[in-house]
């Protein structure tokens, strides 16, 4: 008995089951042909530029002077009115421009300055500005003030020098669409996984692999077959993606093998997912439990602020901030040999713990 | 192994499921294009040794042979000659009924498999294409028995082969069962059907609590355990009569002569005791029990 044969003959049953699954099929191919679209629609550069609506009688030239020369990447928008600047940033119907921050100066602040009186100046953002940005829009605010007041900050200031450490993304930051190349592939790479917890099951719960194990296949040959199957289908899918989204650099090797890796690691969750489900909700059931804790990093990735530290405990973790890396620029095998490690480890960690619970669920049956 | 060895050897087969023990010491053989009929009620410890028959499971203790091997010695190899017909029907449904049959003909490494002859042999022919799940309950059993037959098996296990069948589709299955013995496969068959095991098997045997209660041809058995006798109902004066008499008596023939020229005879049966009735007597329990 030729035992390649053997897995051979697995594999290819196991394939035609997988192409006549209308569900998987379904997902798989919606699945890649959804991303790739998305992706493409999603703009390819990133508006760096900051708009802030103003109110101020008589300050319009000033203040357009002074961010001239002060702070590159604003863009005022002048209101008539504090109650217009108010209502652009509510985003009230009939507004001319819908802004998300706003600073409305007092109409008399230039003759209250003069007198050295003070003066309120209110800061208005919309709900959905982040926090960090607020403070730093009150502490431009404060600045301009004393600016247009005449006054010289109550600091001295030494000239300052920015020291960018790292690739300098001045004026070429990484668009939205390249962050989500990490969270598309890793979506499809377990969108396969719950393909294999499928198949998995679906052999145990028809006892078709009672079937298998009377004949010349051993319990070794099924793992093998599954193991192939599962790789096979979730990297082949993902170097579609990829590819489809042009995230192949001049380090493709290290993108392949992060595939590869990751490919392993959902195979070893999609065996766990497909051993331990008693009934297809089951299955379903365990699948969702494991791509919502997967799918973590690559939402990390698409919004680094949230992230905390505890992300990086998620098996996913290495191979998310991997694939981030080699398609947003790294080229370097050293900048991402890191993930590689911590992909690898997890990856041998799942894809064992995945062959001993499908072992152990085989040869119980 | 040598040649002369039968084809199936149980030898003391015990095994446990944790505490409760399942098969208690059951030995038994089948000879070559023998078919032994394995009768007993669910959870009598039937299917447990057949797993351990089939290489499923390792026994605690005692040996299963299959052609004078080892059967969890050279699990591959005796699985190579022995084809099991299971009670669930664990086909692959979304693939046809050819591909059903040539995909376990590649876990035989068989090079050149044609599943037409087999299939016709079942009466599915005609349904070559058509996927598993599209078949009616008696064609995915035919199927099954199809698949079961795929590596020409010198050993048989059929587990329920024709149980909740249409008559048509159990006459099918049971016409193949003949012919395979005749081939001269040995054949075990487990069963419910009391006359399907009367009508195919040369022996039959009793299992119940996990250990073999009686083991022999089915006239035996109704020979140690039946009434040798002829029950009458005649119709006369006072009505209708019942008249029994018993062959082993010096007159009996007298008394059959006189009863069947006799113008109020009505019917006549013999009471030859049914291998049911046998079962009841030995263990007290019915088999769909």
């Amino acid at each position: 008995m030729s035992r390649w044969g053997i897995i051979g003959a697995i594999i290819r049953k196991d394939l035609v089951e997988f192409s006549r699954d209308r569900l998987w099929v379904f997902l798989s191919v919606l699945g890649l042909v959804f991303y790739v679209v998305l992706f493409w629609l999603t703009p390819a550069n990133v508006d760096e530029t900051l708009v802030v609506g103003v109110h101020g009688e008589g300050l319009e030239q000033a203040l357009e002077q002074y961010t001239a020369g002060q702070a590159k990447g604003i863009r005022l928008v002048p209101f008539a009115s504090a109650e217009e600047l108010r209502a652009a940033v509510e985003g009230a119907p009939g507004t001319s421009e819908r802004v998300l921050m706003g600073i409305a100066f007092p109409d008399d602040f230039l003759a209250a300055a003069r007198e050295g009186r003070g003066g309120t100046v209110t800061v208005l953002v919309d709900a959905s500005v982040p926090s960090e940005t607020r403070v730093a829009l009150s502490a431009f605010v404060r600045e301009t003030a004393y600016a247009l007041a005449g006054d010289d900050l109550p600091v001295t200031a030494p000239d300052q020098q920015t020291v960018i450490l790292g690739p300098d993304r001045a004026g070429d930051q990484i668009p939205f669409r390249d962050k989500m190349r990490p969270f598309f592939a890793f979506f499809v790479l377990l969108v396969e996984a719950m393909a294999l917890a499928s198949l998995v099951s679906t052999e145990i719960q028809d006892h078709t692999v009672t079937a298998l194990l009377v004949t010349p296949a051993r319990t070794a040959d099924i793992l093998v077959a599954k193991s192939t199957v599962g790789t096979g289908l979730a990297f082949s899918q993902a170097v579609i993606l990829l590819l489809a989204l042009r995230a192949f650099g001049a380090n493709w090797p290290a993108l392949l093998l992060t595939l590869l890796l990751g490919a392993i690691m959902v195979t070893g969750l999609g065996m766990i997912a497909g051993a331990a489900g008693k009934d297809f909700m089951g299955t379903l059931f365990y699948s969702m439990l494991f791509m919502i804790a997967m799918v973590v990093p690559a939402m990390a990735a698409l919004y680094p602020g949230l992230a905390s530290s505890w992300v990086q405990a998620i098996p996913s973790y290495g191979v998310v901030q991997a694939i981030f890396a080699l398609t947003t620029g790294s080229t370097a095998w050293g900048d991402v040999a890191r993930y590689l490690l911590m992909a690898l480890a997890w990856c041998l960690v799942l894809f064992g713990i995945g062959l001993l619970v499908l072992k152990r669920k085989v040869e119980s049956l | 192994m040598t040649g002369m060895q039968p084809p199936i050897q149980a030898q003391d087969i015990r095994y446990a499921y944790g505490e409760l023990e399942a098969v208690k010491g059951i030995s038994f053989e089948v000879g070559p294009g023998e078919i032994l009929g394995f009768l007993g009620p669910n959870g009598a410890g039937k299917s447990t040794t057949i797993k351990v028959l089939t290489g499923q499971l390792s026994p605690c203790s005692g040996r299963a042979l299959i052609l004078g091997r080892s059967v969890h010695e050279h699990s591959a190899e005796v699985q190579a000659l022995i084809g099991v017909c299971f009670e669930e029907k664990n086909l692959y449904l979304n693939m046809s009924v050819k591909e059903n049959l040539d995909f376990f003909a590649r876990l035989f490494s068989l090079k050149h498999f044609d599943a037409m002859p087999l299939l016709r042999r079942v009466g599915l022919a005609d349904r070559a294409k058509d996927r598993a799940k599209n078949l009616s309950k008696g064609m995915k059993q035919r199927l099954m028995m199809a698949r079961a037959l795929v590596n020409s098996p010198s050993v048989l296990f059929l587990d329920e082969p024709t149980d909740g069948l249409d008559p048509i589709s159990s006459q099918a299955i049971r016409q193949v069962i003949r012919e395979e013995a005749a081939r001269g496969a040995a054949v075990l068959l487990t069963t419910h059907d009391m006359l399907e095991a009367d009508a195919l098997s040369q022996r039959v045997a009793f299992i119940n609590e996990g250990r073999i209660v009686a083991l022999d041809t089915p006239e035996s058995l109704k020979l140690a355990h039946g009434k040798r006798s002829v029950k009458m109902r005649m119709h006369g004066t006072q009505g209708v009569r019942e008249v029994v008499v018993a062959l082993d008596e010096a007159d009996a023939g007298d008394k059959l002569r006189a009863a069947v020229a006799d113008e109020g005879l009505m019917t006549i049966h013999t009471e030859e005791a049914t291998l049911e009735a046998i079962f009841i007597k030995l263990t007290g329990r019915r088999l769909e029990g």
